[in-house]
């Protein structure tokens, strides 16, 4: 399917990112996006510049940020006559921006875009109570001052405890780590497995700092100059020492596998990324990384259907391939967010099992492997870390500069999300 | 058998009062009379404080289990009477099947029915059923539910015929959903179901009448799995269940659910696999 016109990555800007309750403890989401674009709008000259629009998100939002990414135009030094609108898909946020821009690049309704996402698990909104809630409500509601008082009424001590919110499914009650470790059951993926996928993504990750290769996608910020989650001597023999945090609900506990190293940490952060025609880049002298092929979003039933809760990309990648009449291993490089490195072995693990690809994708053969030196070479979520919203636009630019690195190619994306959802796309140079 | 009509739902804290003040005779046989209630309809401020506590969305078809909140009091009426065969203070519930034929709309006027029926022995004490039924004026029956209550220790004659099948719900051994049972709940089920039940609201109550502290109100379990099936079943359904080990509050249950050939299946169940609830949704036939 050829769409009317590719969408450039032209490149991008992000914040390092930083472990919750630490660097970045008191900035918010506002703050950290206002610093992306900031460093974005510096770097490729756009200081009172209108792109075309301004599309981001945040997972974890104070509800006095519904408009979040107009204020941090606002806030930054784009023209202020710059539209924009909030997107959220929760850790999809990121790569699905980009997608809406990229779609109304193709469709010429603009000729530029910015996407990015923020999140803060340090600044996050507390709620109040759910019964303190319903009393003030109802005081609110009340009409009379008499209501007001019987409303109030209703107050009680036990009331003050605030609600923090937490990464939990509603429709489980189960967080993502807990839900993940019943995948990684499910699959048999096994502890060495997970911890060498971490030690990996650190090397490459901090190989990928010695090299300069974030020289042109970063700017400090409040201190930090890369990840402070890196951790550059990480190896299979020290992840190996650590104790399984997330267990399979309901099943014997030997069966965990999933530590804090080899999940991801909650994370502060954010990450914008430069969309445009192949003429407004031109026209201002700016390269083009890669073009955007084309997107896939897919949902599993994670609540009573029995698929994992992050398999979605799974089901989103063999759609997506079927339209472009490619096959899995047509490709030169893959970006596998890791959210768990559990979760991208069972992604892996799926796609080569002949029982899944037939009864759930309805495939006559399984999609097969992947050269597993191809995927994520510069490391990814386990050793950046994963603000959730942001972790789309860190990846797009990554995977579209290691293909202009590379001199042309094809690449892979793949964003699990909660609530049962997935984000891919292709890229190509 | 004779028809008592009321003019207004009973009172249940007052029921309550009377159940544990009042010395009971406690006759041999059921009382041969069914109590009526016509006119009453259900209010959309009580359908969202009981949407609130059982986890159903708002604005919804009223939930299925909805409509047991109006004949409770009905139930409670006759369970109190002094010459009531079974001590109503400590009944446990073992089962309670609902079937509904189509969802119930709020402020429809409907009248209400509600007799005891089936007095038998238990192995471990004796239970009773209490039937009711919601019809609309024009004589509609909508809505049908049996719940079976269990005293420790009471008498009564066997069965005279078997107890109809119990559910059997065939699930997987993954749990789908992890629930903490707040150690408010009883409290905030009492608040909107106006069921005062002491061993769901003090400890102490509950140890002296047998239970390990307070447990959770199997209604308020039933319809806090349906919740969690929202969307998966229509409404002119059957849904049975069975309480197994009460469900202790606070603490953690699992919910266990499975798709069957024409509905659902689930079990609720301690973290340390012990049956709370086992219940099955169906088609109304």
């Amino acid at each position: 399917m050829a769409s009317p016109r590719r969408a450039a990555v032209v490149g991008a800007n992000r914040i390092p990112f930083a472990r919750s309750n630490g660097a970045y403890a008191r900035a918010s989401n506002s703050d950290m996006l206002t610093a992306a674009l900031d460093g974005l709008v510096a770097r490729f000259g756009l200081a009172d510049e209108r792109v075309g629009e301004v599309v981001a998100g945040a997972v974890l939002k104070h509800s006095r940020d519904f408009n979040l990414t107009r204020e941090a135009v606002l806030a930054s030094r784009l023209s202020p006559w710059t539209p924009t609108y909030d997107v959220q898909q929760a850790c999809g946020t990121g790569l699905e921006a980009a997608v809406l821009i990229a779609n109304k690049i193709a469709l010429g309704q603009v000729e530029s875009g910015i996407a990015g996402g923020v999140d803060t698990t340090s600044d996050a909104p507390i709620a109040v109570n759910e019964d303190l809630r319903e009393v003030l409500l109802a005081a609110n509601r009340a009409k009379s001052t008499a209501g007001v008082v019987k409303a109030l009424a209703g107050l009680r001590p036990g009331q003050i405890v605030p609600e923090i919110p937490a990464n939990r499914e509603p429709g489980t009650g189960m967080s993502m780590g807990e839900h993940t470790a019943i995948t990684a059951a499910h699959w048999a993926i096994s502890r060495t497995a997970q911890d060498e996928l971490t030690a990996l993504s650190h090397q490459n990750l901090a190989k990928a700092y010695d090299a300069g290769f974030f020289d042109d996608l970063m700017t400090p910020y409040l201190g930090l100059t890369k990840d402070n989650n890196l951790r550059a001597d990480s190896s299979v023999e020290k992840l190996g020492k650590l104790k399984p945090v997330f267990f399979p609900a309901g099943a014997d506990k030997a069966e965990a596998t999933m530590t804090a190293g080899n999940s991801t940490p909650l994370t502060d952060g954010a990450a914008t990324v430069l969309l445009a025609s192949d003429e407004w880049a031109a026209e201002r002298g700016l390269p083009v990384l890669a073009h955007v092929v084309d997107a896939e979003t897919a949902a599993v039933d994670y609540v009573h259907g029995d698929e994992g809760l992050l398999m979605a990309p799974a089901y989103a990648v063999p759609r997506m391939l079927e339209r472009n009449g490619l096959t899995l291993q047509d490709f030169d490089f893959y970006e596998i967010h890791e959210a768990f490195a559990s979760t991208v072995l069972a992604t892996l693990a799926a796609w080569e099992s002949p029982q899944f690809c037939k009864e759930r994708l309805g495939l006559d053969a399984p999609l097969g492997s992947i050269d597993r030196g191809k995927l994520n070479v510069h490391g990814s979520s386990l050793a950046a870390g994963h603000p959730f919203a942001a972790t789309g636009a860190r990846i797009v630019p990554t995977l579209a500069k290691i293909l202009h690195e590379n001199g042309g190619g094809r690449g892979l994306i793949s964003i699990c999300a909660a609530g049962g959802q997935g984000v891919v796309a292709i890229l190509e140079a | 058998m004779a028809t008592e009509t009321l003019d207004a739902p009973p009172t249940l804290g007052a029921l309550y009062g009377r159940a544990l003040l009042t010395a009971r005779s406690g006759g041999d046989t059921l009382p041969d009379r069914t109590l009526e209630l016509a006119g009453t309809t259900i209010d959309a401020d009580a359908v969202a404080d009981y949407a609130h506590v059982c986890g159903f969305r708002v604005g919804g078809d009223v939930p299925l289990t909805y409509p047991h909140m109006l004949a409770f009091p009905l139930q409670m009426r006759l369970m109190t009477d002094r010459e009531f065969p079974l001590p109503a203070p400590g009944m446990v519930h073992l089962r309670n099947v609902i079937s509904q034929r189509r969802a119930l709309e709020v402020g429809e006027p409907l009248t209400l029915r509600v007799h005891a029926e089936r007095l038998v022995s238990h192995p471990k004490g004796a239970q009773v059923d209490l039937v009711a039924n919601v019809s609309t004026p024009d004589g509609e029956d909508t809505w049908h539910s049996r719940s079976t209550y269990f005293v420790r220790g009471a008498q009564a004659d066997d069965a005279a015929e078997p107890a109809p099948p119990e559910p059997a719900p065939v699930v997987g051994d993954r749990p789908h959903a992890v629930w903490k049972v707040p150690g408010d709940i009883g409290r905030r089920y009492a608040a909107v179901s106006g069921d005062v039940n002491p061993i769901h609201i003090n400890s102490l109550a509950a140890k002296a009448f047998g239970m390990p502290g307070t447990i959770a109100h199997g209604m308020w379990s039933k319809a806090r799995v349906l919740a969690a099936l929202s969307g998966r079943y229509g409404p002119a359904s059957t849904v049975d269940a069975v309480f197994r080990a009460p469900l202790r509050t606070p603490s953690t249950a699992l919910l266990y659910t499975a798709a069957a050939k024409d509905g659902w299946d689930a079990a609720l169940r301690s973290s340390k696999g012990k049956d709370h609830l086992l219940l099955t949704i169906r088609p109304s036939s």
